[in-house]
């Protein structure tokens, strides 16, 4: 396993090394001028790249940026969340606990729901931000928001249970934060129906990946009303 | 791991030679690298990596999660460019379920999976300078890696670890802005490749330390199973986006740059060609993007519960370190009953003391970055 | 007694003003490289961050001394002061300004006009690379080992070419004294050149800008410590003010060569063309051609801060390579030419 040798080939100004160094040199010193100008630049925008963080905090965050999580109440200021538990199984962290509560008579303005949810879990330490909860819940419920300094001292501080999570909700809502409702991806349009009578094929069975995906670009045709949509997030939203 | 012993010779001769210790925490070992180096004064006689110092037993992670919990799981192999992982894995399970993902996914998935490639090679060649003792390229190269990590926030909401796709398709649609923060940040990536090389190619001092350092035949490097841009700097013109396409790679036009020596030099200049190319892919995918209908579907018909026929498959795509394959191997049930994961890296770290043997301890250290190990990849 | 006074007023003053220059150098380092570096730097500490050398100063102070358990405890607390001294005593014959003249007496600008002060300099700035060796020795740790021997291999072999360039520089002027030298750099030269040495020795000058980047160690020779390949090198395993010392004394290292060139090649305190002293005042052209001289020596401070940011470090072998192959051939070269053209002028 002799190495190959490599024989060196270099120009004359490669060779005598000042040359490219001066040009180097040139392009630093490029670099030094303009950020030195712009360091006298007002306040905080200095040097243009850098971010004063904890002082400077105009760096716009994505509107859906996948951060502190929250559950979500609707226009009237009920609980969307009917704790189907669907972000729990969802989770690849496992590190969401729902427990089941039922709607008394009396408590139509708190929950929107007939279930709501008695407790909702959420280990942060566990938490690994990938944002399937929100993909996977079918009312909204709970979703990341944009809150993203979440160092804490203790180990219960980083334990969200439902009183924190409504209220990183309505902090959200009072700074307007809130996270843009989610848009469905357009799906293939399932293929059209067998005549009834023709012999029983596998495209009959509906959801059958292996022919549904077969489709043709030609023969797509595409869902736009938004009802079908949010059906078509539920069914992409994983298992 | 390479086990061959110290030569006879050299076994006469131990009383003069030192072992020395590089990592798991050094400052060049990109992570929690560890190689046991038997040096002769700065020569190298022997090195042996060790690794296992990241394992988080990945592999039999995927057994125990349902097929799309995996997804986020793979950001963590290579986590300079996870969109590539994402992909790669889907395309498996898709793969084992036949399914067709429409062309418009394919096509932001080509579009991110570009800019992934641009974001690694950008720290790869940075790192290389660091270690190399030229910091400043770095920090041109990483302000436009955090531009293109600005395009995955505001895809879909992070910046490092995307989770990017779901089997059968996407999770959402290119950004509305995507198109204005490209152009924005096009020049900027020219020009922070062109300062970089105008800081480092021509330099006598940086071609001294990199040409014929760690030089490969092509015959060795296919033999150890070097793949990426790796192999292409040994002279072999081999790249899975050409040769075994996906993704619509055959409808784009784009060059394959290919060394000649396989050396530190080579390595550096294929990774520096390659972004130049990828910018050329992005913006062809983006104009047949832009044709197509802008509700075309993102996503093929997929079950709500994935549960793909028994079966086993295999696929690689071109990550950018090279072929990054996923084994997956289906018992009917919603969880997959084993994966098997191809990371670039290991084949290439295998390598790592004929790579390295007769060079100096400097030309460790630039072998190393060169070759783009990465300890979450490389363990898993 | 008088004289006694004066001495010693100019070595403290000197010393200080060393220091403040050191110390003012690790801002302009740091601060410098991140403005090439489209970056910051240390912008907290008082305005600009100017306060920041005074911070790290403190933090080395307080910080808690760290003996390795199989350290030589001798040598280890050696290391960084003979590291630091020659540093700092190589200034003793450096001149810094011309003459003040104060109550009638004449007072020169350096601390002692030694008739040698060349070979002062000389065996000084190598008793350096004890304090990197005995330092790397006693840590007992194998890459400071590396770098200490590194060290001693660099610093030995780019002497010679500094030697080399510095007889060349004394075929020229005649003389070992470093004031006389200076002073000899006065008016023109071929009637339109400064008569400074950079124009007399412009290749010598190379040389020995190449010779003292080794001898401070700094990028591209700074491999005793190269961060990434032997860590930190000789000082890896030192912490508090001993580190402190280490690190000052590189600094002191740059402003003292720093000096030298200035001193050698660039006229000292003169200004091409104007004869400064005849329209000022005794005191104050002491002052100016004081200011005069550290505005010479703080490009050159600043210069080895641009190419530190620039380039990449080489590789052990190839500065010994460049060190014996090139530069030494070079030297010799010049100082064949310059012999000849001695000869032929006289």
């Amino acid at each position: 396993m002799a190495k190959p040798v490599v024989k060196k080939e270099y120009t004359l100004g490669e060779r005598i090394y000042l040359l490219e160094i001066l040009k180097g040199m040139a392009l630093t010193w490029r670099h030094f001028v303009f950020n030195v100008k712009a360091s006298f630049r007002p306040e905080p925008h200095t040097v243009p790249t850098c971010w004063q963080y904890p002082e400077d905090r105009t760096r716009e965050i994505s509107p859906i940026f996948r951060g502190l999580h929250m559950l979500c109440l609707d226009e009237k200021g009920r609980e969307k969340c009917i704790a189907c538990g669907t972000c729990a199984k969802t989770c690849p962290a496992h590190c969401i606990t729902v427990k089941k509560g039922k709607r008394k008579e009396g408590e139509e303005d708190k929950y929107a729901s007939k279930m709501y949810c008695a407790s909702f879990d959420i280990d942060l330490l566990h938490c690994i931000f990938c944002g399937f909860c929100q993909e996977a819940c079918p009312k909204e419920a709970i979703v990341l928001g944009r809150e993203f300094e979440l160092a804490q001292y203790t180990r219960e501080e980083c334990h969200l249970d439902k009183q924190k999570l409504l209220a990183n909700y309505r902090k959200a809502k009072e700074e307007g934060k809130l996270r843009p409702p989610r848009k469905a991806v357009p799906v293939v349009k399932p293929p059209p129906k067998p005549e009834a009578g023709a012999p029983k094929t596998t495209e009959g069975k509906a959801g059958k990946p292996a022919v549904a995906g077969k489709a043709k670009k030609g023969q797509v045709e595409v869902k736009k009303a938004a009802e079908k949509a949010k059906g078509a997030g539920k069914a992409e939203s994983g298992d | 791991m390479n086990q061959d012993p110290v030569s006879q010779n050299d076994q006469e001769r131990l009383g003069e030679l030192v072992t020395i210790n590089i990592g798991p925490s050094h400052p060049a070992m990109h992570g929690t690298l560890r190689v046991v180096t038997v040096t002769d004064g700065e020569t190298i006689v022997k090195a042996e990596p060790e690794i296992g110092y990241l394992h988080r037993g990945v592999e039999k992670l995927g057994e125990s999660l349902t097929y799309h919990q995996f997804i986020p799981i793979t950001d963590r192999l290579n986590y300079c460019s996870a969109i590539t992982n994402n992909v790669s894995y889907e395309m498996a399970v898709e793969k084992l379920m036949g399914i067709e993902v429409p062309e418009k996914a394919q096509l932001v998935r080509v579009i991110m999976m570009e800019l992934a490639r641009i974001a690694d090679h950008e720290v790869c060649v940075g790192i290389l300078g660091v270690d190399l003792g030229a910091f400043t390229p770095f920090f041109y190269l990483i302000i436009q890696r955090e531009e293109i990590y600005e395009i995955f926030e505001w895809y879909n909401g992070a910046r490092l670890t995307n989770t990017f796709g779901r089997i059968g398709g996407l999770d959402a649609d290119l950004p509305d802005d995507f198109e204005e923060r490209w152009r924005e940040l096009k020049p900027n990536l020219r020009k922070a490749n062109e300062e970089t090389e105008k800081l480092l190619t021509h330099n006598r001092i940086w071609m001294d330390r990199t040409i014929g350092v760690s030089a490969f035949s092509p015959e060795d490097a296919l033999n150890w199973g070097f793949t990426g841009p790796c192999l292409r700097a040994c002279g072999v013109k081999r790249d899975l986006r050409k040769d075994e396409t996906y993704c619509m790679y055959d409808q784009f036009d784009f060059e394959v740059p290919v060394g000649k020596n396989g050396d530190v030099f080579d390595r550096y200049k294929v990774r520096m060609i390659e972004m130049e190319e990828s910018i050329k892919i992005i913006d062809q995918a983006y104009k047949l993007y832009k044709e197509m209908p802008a509700d075309a579907p993102l996503k093929a018909r997929v079950p709500k519960v994935i549960k793909p026929p028994v079966g086993e498959v295999y696929s690689a795509l071109e990550s950018p370190n090279g072929e990054l394959g996923f084994f997956v191997r289906s018992d009917g049930s919603n969880k997959a009953y084993r994966i098997k994961i191809r990371p670039p890296c290991y084949m290439i770290y295998q390598a790592f003391n004929d790579l390295v043997k007769g060079e100096m301890i400097a030309d460790l250290i630039a072998c190393i970055s060169s070759l783009n190990v990465v300890a979450g990849e490389l363990d898993r | 007694m008088e004289g006694w006074v004066i001495a010693i007023i100019k070595v403290v003053f000197i010393w200080a003003w060393v220091l403040l220059i050191a110390t003012v150098m690790t801002w302009v380092e740091r601060r410098g490289a991140a403005m090439m570096q489209d970056r910051l730097g240390p912008n907290r500490a008082g305005p600009f961050g100017l306060f920041q050398p005074l911070a790290d100063g403190i933090k080395l102070f307080t910080k808690e001394e760290v003996l390795p358990k199989k350290a030589h405890k001798v040598l280890w607390s050696l290391g960084p002061l003979l590291f630091a001294l020659p540093a700092f005593s190589a200034y003793a014959v450096m001149p810094f300004g011309d003459k003040i003249v104060l109550g009638g007496k004449e007072i020169i600008l350096q601390v002692s006009n030694v008739n040698i002060g060349f070979l002062y300099i000389l065996a000084i700035g190598s008793l350096a690379v004890y304090g990197i060796v005995l330092g790397g020795w006693g840590s007992n740790n194998k890459f400071s080992i590396l770098g200490g021997l590194r060290s001693t291999a660099q610093l030995i072999s780019y002497e010679v070419p500094l030697g080399l360039a510095l007889l060349a520089i004394v075929f020229v002027y005649g003389t070992f004294s470093l004031r006389d030298i200076a002073l000899a750099q006065q008016g023109t030269f071929l009637g339109f050149l400064p008569n400074w040495g950079i124009f007399k020795q412009p290749l010598g000058f190379i040389l020995f800008m190449v010779a003292i980047y080794a001898e401070a160690n700094r990028v591209p020779f700074d491999l005793p410590e190269a961060e990434s390949e032997i860590v930190a090198g000789y000082h890896t395993e030192y912490g508090s003010m001993e580190l402190g010392l280490y690190l000052f004394g590189e600094y002191v290292n740059l402003v003292t060569l720093s000096s030298l060139i200035v001193v050698l090649y660039f006229g000292a305190w003169h200004i091409p063309y104007i004869d400064v002293s005849k329209f000022l005042g005794p005191v104050s052209w002491g002052i100016v051609s004081f200011l005069i001289f550290y505005l010479k020596v703080s490009f050159f401070l600043w210069l080895f801060v641009w190419v530190r940011w620039t380039i990449p470090r080489f590789r052990y072998d190839q500065v010994m390579g460049l060190g014996w192959k090139a530069l030494i051939p070079l030297a010799l070269f010049n100082l064949f030419i310059t012999a000849l053209f001695i000869q032929l002028a006289a």
